[in-house]
């Protein structure tokens, strides 16, 4: 099955100035239903992958392929299979939101009546049912984003490319936005590539993350894989004689650093779980004072990507394990 | 089930041709012109001249009707002919300017404006394609007052006046229709340029109308302070009318010859369609 994005040494200019500098990756699996972060600070590049990802500018070398599609000789193919939300507003103010999606719709080959069904379908779905005889330009923000996410979807795209999809929302309608884009992807099969400033966004959503910085791409993560990977370092504070419990934890094949003062640090082997933990605690009567996972967070991941940090907390938390056990 | 109880689902039916997909930006762009009154009523002005030309054709073609009115005299006055149907080209020219200039920048200011380009570009049109379908709304919307009532005129005179009229005139006809399809593929192309220059409509409407007019001045002044013929050549209305005269057989007013006309049109249309292609980008690149 190919990739649902599939990069190779793409370049791209806009007038004199090289903004896509040769990057390559391969995100996602075609129709598997997943969710691919794009992250970045301004100028990263973001936008002008997905604008070349729909075809909308000439790489000067490279490739870009959607689903098996080369973005630029199979435009036609590619922009099919695409829905897209634009960051910007856009939409035709004079229009009734049911007559736009179903525009959009037909223009996407959907037929005449079906178009008109999945445009009122859509727009309930999206919560603007009650307003779809409303003319968009009478639309608030939030309403307005949530048409762009409705033309996006109308169609059933096999991935949506959504660019900015939780600007100017309020707290309420951004975890509505969200609810419905992991909505697209776990219940619609979709795959969705979002771009977004929000890391909290891309962490709840995302299966994935690319972090570009400069026009390279400077770091490619599996969430999943790092939230599985996340749960091995565990922080604990107990109180009491914790002479014991090195040796209690070691017999469960967890590596622990003291840290004096009832504070460790624990390095827990993939096969055992926090309850595992506590059990021991409780075997040893040890009241516990405090047990969190130690993670790198999204946030972590990418300052360190785009050059703040020097390394996660994490990852400098294994430094220090392994390096004392 | 309706609709509000019904969940949303993925289509994944078939899909329709390109050229239905094509269609369908024509057919929502129609039904958003003819909403608008002063539209309808434009359209309904331009259907008058048309038929008063049939009723005056009817009448040169039945002159008993006109015998207390001095019927024979008036025969030679209401000769159907290349410059009976020039006059009549001339007039409904007029009516095409100002619906262009009425119509056109709806159609792609707006979308200009609500910056809604990236949305019809992310789906499978081309530039092209967007252009043709929003030309396609123009070429039908002034083809319903130009070249087809023209040829009704025509076909009428023909059935009317018998074989040996169409024997001598039957080049009108292609003339009618020829003459006006330039016609329109010149206005189309000013019109669509304006709207998408200027992206507030009633300044494109205006721009509309200005680029006729003040071509005609600039034009005039030209043949005024160089007293020279060739600033015709300045003046689009002026140049039309005079490949519609060379292409009607009726005497040319004196000036640039009609290929000269033609070349210099065919060099504006190529320049206003550059303008177009770089105006209509989904996304705009500062260089």
């Amino acid at each position: 099955m190919p990739s649902v994005i599939e990069i190779d040494n793409l370049r791209v200019m806009l007038g004199r100035r090289e903004i896509l500098k040769g990057i390559s990756c391969r995100l996602g699996i075609s129709g598997a239903g997943k969710a691919i972060g794009l992250l970045g600070p301004n100028g990263a590049g973001k936008s002008t992958l997905i604008q070349t990802l729909l075809g909308f500018h000439r790489p000067i070398s490279g490739s870009a392929r959607v689903m098996g599609y080369d973005c630029h000789r199979q435009v036609r193919q590619v922009r099919s299979r695409i829905g897209y939300m634009p960051e910007s507003d856009s939409f035709i103010g004079n229009m009734t939101a049911v007559s736009f999606l179903r525009l959009m719709g037909e223009i996407s080959g959907l037929p005449r009546e079906v178009a008109l069904e999945k445009a009122h379908e859509t727009l309930f779905h999206v919560g603007l049912g009650e307003a779809r005889y409303r003319t968009l330009g009478t639309y608030s923000l939030g309403m307005k984003q949530m048409a762009k996410l409705a033309q996006a979807i109308v169609h059933g795209p096999e991935l949506v490319i959504l660019d900015e999809p939780t600007n100017g929302l309020d707290p309420q309608a951004r975890q509505r936005m969200l609810k419905l884009v992991r909505e697209m992807k776990e219940d619609h099969g979709m795959n969705v590539v979002l771009c977004s400033h929000l890391l909290g966004d891309v962490e709840q959503v995302c299966d994935e993350v690319v972090i570009m910085k400069d026009g390279l791409v400077v770091h490619q993560a599996d969430l999943e894989a790092e939230r599985k990977s996340n749960r091995r370092f565990v922080e604990l504070e107990v109180a009491g004689d914790d002479s014991t419990l090195a040796e209690s934890l070691a017999a469960l094949g967890a590596d622990a650093l003291s840290e004096g003062g009832g504070r460790w640090r624990i390095v827990m082997p993939a096969q055992l779980e926090i309850s595992d933990l506590w059990q021991v605690m409780a075997k040893l009567d040890l009241p516990v004072r405090k047990l969190t996972h130690r993670r790198d967070t999204l946030e972590e991941i990418f300052l360190k990507a785009v050059g703040h940090l020097q390394r996660t907390p994490a990852e400098a938390k294994e430094v220090v394990v392994n390096g004392s056990l | 089930m309706a609709v509000y109880k019904r969940g949303y689902e993925r289509y994944d039916g078939p899909l329709t041709s390109h050229t239905t997909r094509l269609l369908a930006m024509p057919r929502f762009a129609w039904a958003r012109l003819m909403d608008q009154k002063l539209v309808v009523i434009l359209l309904a002005l331009s259907m008058l001249w048309p038929l008063l030309c049939g009723g005056f054709i009817y009448l040169a073609n039945h002159l008993s009707l006109l015998q207390g009115f001095g019927g024979k005299d008036l025969g030679k006055m209401v000769e159907i002919n290349g410059k009976f149907f020039l006059i009549f080209m001339n007039t409904q020219a007029v009516f095409s300017v100002l619906l262009a200039a009425l119509t056109g920048p709806g159609l792609i200011a707006p979308d200009l404006a609500n910056n809604a380009l990236p949305l019809y570009f992310s789906r499978p049109l081309t530039r092209l394609d967007y252009i043709g379908a929003r030309m396609a709304v123009l070429v039908a919307l002034l083809s319903m007052i130009t070249w087809i009532p023209g040829s009704v005129l025509f076909v009428m005179q023909s059935s009317m006046a018998g074989r040996t009229w169409f024997a001598a005139n039957w080049h009108l006809g292609g003339a009618i229709v020829g003459g006006f399809l330039l016609r329109i593929a010149l206005l189309s192309m000013v019109a669509l340029t304006c709207s998408a220059w200027v992206k507030w409509r009633i300044v494109a409407g205006a721009l509309v109308l200005g680029f006729f007019f003040i071509l005609a001045g600039v034009s005039q002044m030209i043949n005024a302070i160089l007293r020279v013929e060739f600033g015709s050549l300045f003046n689009p209305s002026r140049a039309m009318y005079i490949i519609w005269s060379a292409m009607l057989g009726v005497e040319a007013p004196s000036g640039p010859t009609a290929w000269e006309c033609v070349s210099v049109l065919a060099g504006l249309v190529v320049v206003l369609a550059m303008i177009l292609e770089r105006k209509l980008r989904p996304v705009e690149v500062i260089s």
